[in-house]
């Protein structure tokens, strides 16, 4: 299943407002991104194209800056966030085994893809978020969930699903 | 002292939220509807989260920690009168300040750190009820000239926390001196290393400290803005850092004519967007005007020619928190502190294998030692401890046996590591420094801007050396090349993540090199960590029959019958080594060798 049905609606007039609050020369260029991003999950063509024809920013250094930081993406999101902390602290401790754990529940095998095919949970890999005493640590639509091995990760994203009536992908069987 | 009412303080920090605060705030709050609540910042004991700090009636305090919702009814009785005292959830208490927690503390010396965990950082009085903004005060109101604040801090002989060490006064004369109207300040906040979390703990615990260490700074070299770049990642510290702006700036703290004199400057905040590079000053600069975050040929150095082509001065926030204590005591307390070449305190992010950890701040000078075994309380498991990380990918790993190193700058170096920003991740017996080396070059090649070619294209021939030695498929002449590489990327790259890029390599290959030539060689990972070199097989002596692994199995390879031990197996050719299986097995009976 394709993931068109996940691409948003973008209402130039919200695009307009962002550009009157924050600016429209080069150095507005990241917040622009951030506040589309927010709004948005990712960034989609159409709000980019119209900070390009209505801002001094052009196309070049707009994508330049969307694809060189981390932070932004440019493919649609799912509707729940999962951001899997990959610090050095969660690394040694086995963040790896949460995605694993995670990208299963979802039925996610292809390593291109971060999202589940329903679209119901995107799972990304982050940097650092700073509590690296609590590692591994996972954040699904920004709450934290601290100390997890593989297992706990999955029992949160069960309860999570539960509690907003999203359904997860049935285990593969076993050949 | 009698208080005559109940104040309950719960640490929220993001630590704090993470491990559920704000739910644990909510049923305190059924239970003891009579008293006044406080939020504090992350007091730094990470690992005894959810912290709280109950104050009785009668003016005794108790710092309770681990809290959930299923231990709390304990303490609520016990405040109540009708349980016994929950011993292992006490941290300390008035009668008892010695406890484990107040050792913890005890063994610290906080300056960066004085008001973390010990006032509302959203609160601008309490800030100033500690003794803030005092220093900016007396520096205006006695007519303090900007050299003679710049000679003050010469004299405290502060380096610059954020990693070099470069001594702060020192770049605070260039800019000073340079010509110019218009010159910018900026709060490196972009607190990038991995298993690093000072400047979070100190944006979100304590703003005031470092926006008056901003004022300190912009005064000293005639600086009228200024700008706070900072993490997107750490949206509290974004939050509290925006609120103390506009409350100094409503207090007359900010602004045009600060207290009533000639001086100008504001503030505003850039959000970081998730480049590591950007840590760089010219990658963030170009950041902050719009650009990718590249960094530029120095010189001309940014103290010079930097943000919009003015000059400016980048310092990062644990310099900035120390600049008020420096100007309340003196230059001379300071650099009392810590050893000649190296004064003060360092804050360090400790975390890992270690059983406590958390935020410390110790003297430069202490030993590696007594900030991982005596602040820390050594190795969380029973496992012998192996190495400790300093300064994330730009650093490198410290073997146990050098553990009594002094923390100061030159001793640091010379173990091929850096000081760093901070950041100290502890690894025990069952970690592998080969993978660790892969993880933190994986970082890099991710980060690397791309400029240089030996930044972009060395690193990722460094990974792939790594993962192939990882994979079990390693050469002996895979650590030739690599040690060929090192001293090309470092002296053939820009800025400092290409130039350090190489030193999680060359530490560990020269304290762990039996590490590579295990995975080399004889085709094993001695600490069974690395998945090509690793099978996980039942121990059928051991096994219940439970069938909880093979629940977890994401690959489905394990099968047998309920409750029949000998039954179980892993079929190998499926098996993909993730370890899903040791983890929820309860009788420890999975093998990973």
């Amino acid at each position: 299943m394709s993931n068109t049905s996940l691409e948003a609606v973008v209402d130039p007039d919200r695009v307009q407002g962002w550009i009157d609050a924050i600016g429209s020369d080069a150095s507005a260029a990241v917040p622009l991104l951030q506040a589309i991003q927010t709004a948005y999950g990712y960034l989609p063509r159409k709000a980019m194209n119209l900070v390009v024809e209505r801002t001094r920013i052009n196309a070049s250094q707009l994508f330049g800056v969307a694809t060189f930081y981390a932070q932004f993406r440019l493919k649609p999101v799912g509707r729940h966030m999962i951001k899997v902390c990959h610090g050095t602290a969660c690394h040694v401790q086995g963040a790896d085994r949460l995605n694993t754990s995670l990208r299963h529940a979802l039925g996610i095998t292809d390593a291109e893809l971060d999202t589940a095919a329903n679209g119901s949970y995107t799972v990304e890999n982050v940097a650092c978020i700073g509590c690296c005493s609590l590692a591994p640590v996972m954040l699904i639509d920004g709450q934290a969930f601290p100390n997890l091995k593989g297992a706990d990760a999955q029992r949160h994203l069960h309860k999570h699903a539960r509690e907003h009536n999203e359904i997860l992908a049935l285990q593969e069987s076993a050949d | 002292m009698s208080t005559e009412q109940w104040i309950i303080t719960v640490g929220e920090g993001t630590c704090g939220i993470a491990a559920g605060a704000p739910e644990i705030t909510d049923l305190l709050k059924k239970r003891f509807p009579e008293a006044t609540f406080q939020s504090v910042g992350c007091v730094g004991m990470c690992h005894r989260e959810v912290m709280v700090e109950i104050t009785d009636p009668a003016g005794k305090k108790f710092l309770w920690g681990n809290l959930t919702k299923k231990n709390l009814p304990k303490v609520v009785q016990f405040h109540r009168g009708t349980g016994d005292l929950p011993a292992a959830l006490l941290i300390r208490s008035s009668d008892d300040p010695n406890a484990e927690g107040g050792k913890y503390l005890a063994m610290q010396t906080r300056i960066a750190l004085r008001n973390v965990g010990q006032l509302n950082p959203t609160s601008l009085e309490q800030y100033r009820a500690r003794g803030g903004y005092a220093a900016i005060g007396k520096i205006l109101r006695s007519g303090m000239t900007p050299e003679a604040v710049i000679e003050e801090v010469k004299t405290a002989k502060i380096r610059g926390r954020g990693g070099a060490g470069f001594p702060t006064a020192t770049k605070w004369g260039f800019a000073r001196n340079a010509p110019g109207e218009v010159k910018y300040l900026i709060c490196n906040g972009d607190e990038g290393d991995p298993g690093a979390f000072m400047d979070r703990s100190l944006l979100e615990g304590d703003p005031h400290s470092v926006l008056e260490g901003m004022l300190i700074a912009a005064y000293a070299i005639g600086a009228s803005k200024g700008y706070a770049y900072i993490r997107a990642e750490y949206p509290l510290a974004v939050e509290y850092f925006g609120k103390a702006i506009a409350d100094a700036r409503a207090a007359g703290l900010l602004g045009h004519g600060i207290l009533g004199t000639s001086f100008d400057f504001d503030v505003r905040i850039k959000e970081g967007a998730g480049a590591f590079v950007c840590g760089e000053e010219t990658a963030l600069m170009a950041s902050i005007e719009g650009e990718r975050g590249m960094p530029r040929i120095r010189p001309p150095f940014p103290a010079i020619k930097g943000l919009f082509g003015k000059p400016t001065i980048i310092n990062n926030v644990e310099t900035l928190a120390n600049l008020p204590w420096i100007i309340d005591n003196g230059g001379a307390a300071y650099a009392a502190i810590g050893t000649p070449g190296s004064s003060g305190t360092k804050v360090f992010a400790l975390a890992g294998a270690v059983a406590r950890g958390g935020l410390v701040e110790v003297p430069m000078g202490v030993t590696i030692r007594h900030v991982i075994e005596g602040v820390g309380g050594g190795s969380a498991s029973n496992r012998p401890l192996k190495a400790v990380q300093l300064g994330g990918p730009s650093g490198g790993c410290i073997p146990e046996r050098l553990f009594d190193t002094p923390i100061e700058y030159e001793a640091i170096n010379a173990t091929g590591a850096i000081m760093g920003s901070g950041g100290m991740v502890v690894t025990d017996s069952k970690s592998c420094m080969v993978d660790l080396a892969r993880y933190f070059l994986e970082f890099t090649q991710n980060e690397s801007c791309g400029k240089c070619t030996f930044c972009r294209i060395g690193t990722l021939r460094m990974k792939e050396i790594l993962t192939r030695i990882c994979d079990g498929e390693g050469t002996m002449a895979d650590i030739e090349t690599l040690e060929e590489l090192a001293p090309r990327i470092k002296t053939a790259t820009l800025c400092g993540l290409g130039q350090t890029a190489p030193n999680p390599v060359l530490t560990t290959l020269k304290y762990f090199r039996d590490e590579y030539i295990a995975h080399v060689q004889e085709k094993r990972c001695p600490g069974g960590v690395c998945k090509g070199l690793i099978t996980h097989t039942i121990q059928n002596d051991k096994c219940t029959g439970c069938s909880i692994c093979q629940r977890y199995c994401p690959v489905n390879a394990i099968a047998g019958t309920l409750k029949q031990p000998d039954s179980w197996v892993i079929d190998q050719k499926i098996c993909i080594n993730c370890g899903m299986c040791v983890e929820v097995c309860n009788p420890d009976a999975i093998l990973a060798a």
